[in-house]
């Protein structure tokens, strides 16, 4: 049933074997990050690279949330490659619906310096009624789309009470997967998010003059190894 | 298409992971490093897990697994759909049989105290999700239900005490068992 990880497992014994599998199962399946204090096998460097190679056999990473937890998350290639796929990708209207929850939640919010600056989680939630006045669905695309978002982990419901400020304050946060998130995907979701609330911000404009000129590069040495493939061809 | 720097088998155990428990025709060959369960016709690919273990392994550690809305009721409805779907109790809750989704909802409606149109009307929302999980497979437009992929993954000798339970439960109402 395990050959697929028999080669990374093989050498450990019993007692070893079982925390590895403890610790992988629990950063692939637990909510939140783990504590490596709760996992043996999390808190030494050598078995922390077992479990990722574990981890890479399905194009995860361990990923440290914190200064001693870990969960897991897709590898940036393998994220970039599944994205492009249309049946992996996340339904336009879905997509809408959690860009307003991250522009209420985070953006706004981290603009003002109520929320630090690398963190996808928040504890303000977006309003319903602002979802259904800017997402422009109707309201059974809006319920469906918020059912498939917390169902993947993507939004959380907050409820109304224990809230002073307002009565019927409650409404929608980001999820438990953007824990999940590599350096890389957070930086990038960063950007998007700039881009998205302040388009003609003098910061998106710097992201965008980053972004032509590392295309250009990129385009660069593709131009450069094609040069370089033809003129082995020609002497070959 | 640009060559991807991907593994494939990578890569496809990465997209199963993604879709949840996808199917496709048993006639593709199937990635390596999956596991499946067959209906004959379809083939579902499903995640491989070291030593046998299952995200049941972290009540072990005190970690909570992914958080499901009312989860107690979808627990129930999933169990009054495997007490009209799993017939033969002594076999495998896999695949099973196809039933009348008003059928499952008679049997919840049965085990639940208070208002039955209610309950019924409550099951239908869950089957709804336990489909879109991959524990059941729905079919809106026929209107039946039947065991979902995932419940091939259920080890047989963890099944004891859910045989148990599901003795216990109202029983479908007569015909279906015959599969009418």
């Amino acid at each position: 049933m395990s050959e697929l990880f028999e080669p990374l497992l093989r050498s450990y014994d019993e007692r070893r074997r079982s925390e590895l599998v403890a610790a992988y199962m629990a950063v692939e399946h637990a909510a939140e990050p783990v504590p490596e204090a709760r996992l043996a096998a999390l808190r030494e460097p050598a078995s922390r690279r077992t479990i990722e190679a574990m981890l890479n056999l399905s194009g995860r990473t361990l990923i440290r949330a914190g200064r001693t937890e870990w969960t897991s998350g897709y590898q940036d290639e393998v994220a970039e490659e599944l994205a492009r796929d249309p049946a992996c990708a996340v339904l336009a209207g879905d997509r809408a619906v959690l860009t307003l929850v991250l522009i209420h939640s985070v953006a706004i919010p981290r603009s003002t310096g109520r929320l630090p600056d690398d963190t996808w989680l928040s504890p303000f939630p977006t309003p319903l009624e602002e979802l259904r006045r800017r997402s422009q669905l109707a309201i059974g695309e809006l319920e469906s789309a918020l059912r498939r978002l917390r169902l993947a982990g993507l939004v959380s419901q907050v409820r109304a009470d224990g809230r002073s400020d307002n009565g019927d304050a409650g409404g929608f946060v980001p999820g438990p997967q953007f824990h999940r998130l590599t350096p890389a995907a957070r930086r990038r979701l960063q950007e998007e998010l700039i881009l998205a609330a302040g388009p003609d911000s003098p910061l998106a404009a710097t992201i965008r003059a980053r972004r032509r000129s590392r295309e250009r590069v990129q385009q660069e040495a593709r131009a450069h190894v094609a040069r370089e493939a033809a003129v082995q061809g020609e002497n070959s | 298409m640009t060559e991807s720097s991907v593994d494939a088998g990578v890569l496809a155990r990465a997209r199963a992971r993604v879709l949840g428990a996808a199917s496709q025709p048993v006639s593709e060959p199937t990635p390596a490093g999956l596991n499946t369960a067959s209906d004959g016709e379809r083939l579902w690919l499903l995640p491989v897990w070291p030593d046998g273990a299952t995200p049941a392994l972290l009540d072990e550690y005190d970690t909570a697994p992914m958080p499901m809305d009312r989860s107690g009721q979808a627990r129930r409805v999933l169990a009054a759909a495997l007490r009209c779907c799993w017939t033969r109790l002594d076999d495998a809750p896999w695949p099973g049989e196809a039933v009348p989704v008003p059928a499952v909802l008679e049997v919840y409606a049965g085990m639940s105290r208070g208002d039955a149109e209610l309950a019924r009307r409550w099951a239908t929302g869950e089957l709804r999700r336990l489909s879109d999980t991959g524990w059941l497979l729905l079919d809106e437009s026929t209107g039946v239900v039947r065991p979902g992929p995932r419940v091939a993954l259920w080890h047989d000798d963890t099944l004891g005490p859910l045989r148990d339970l599901l003795r216990r439960l109202p029983e479908p109402p007569q015909g279906v068992i015959a599969g009418e």
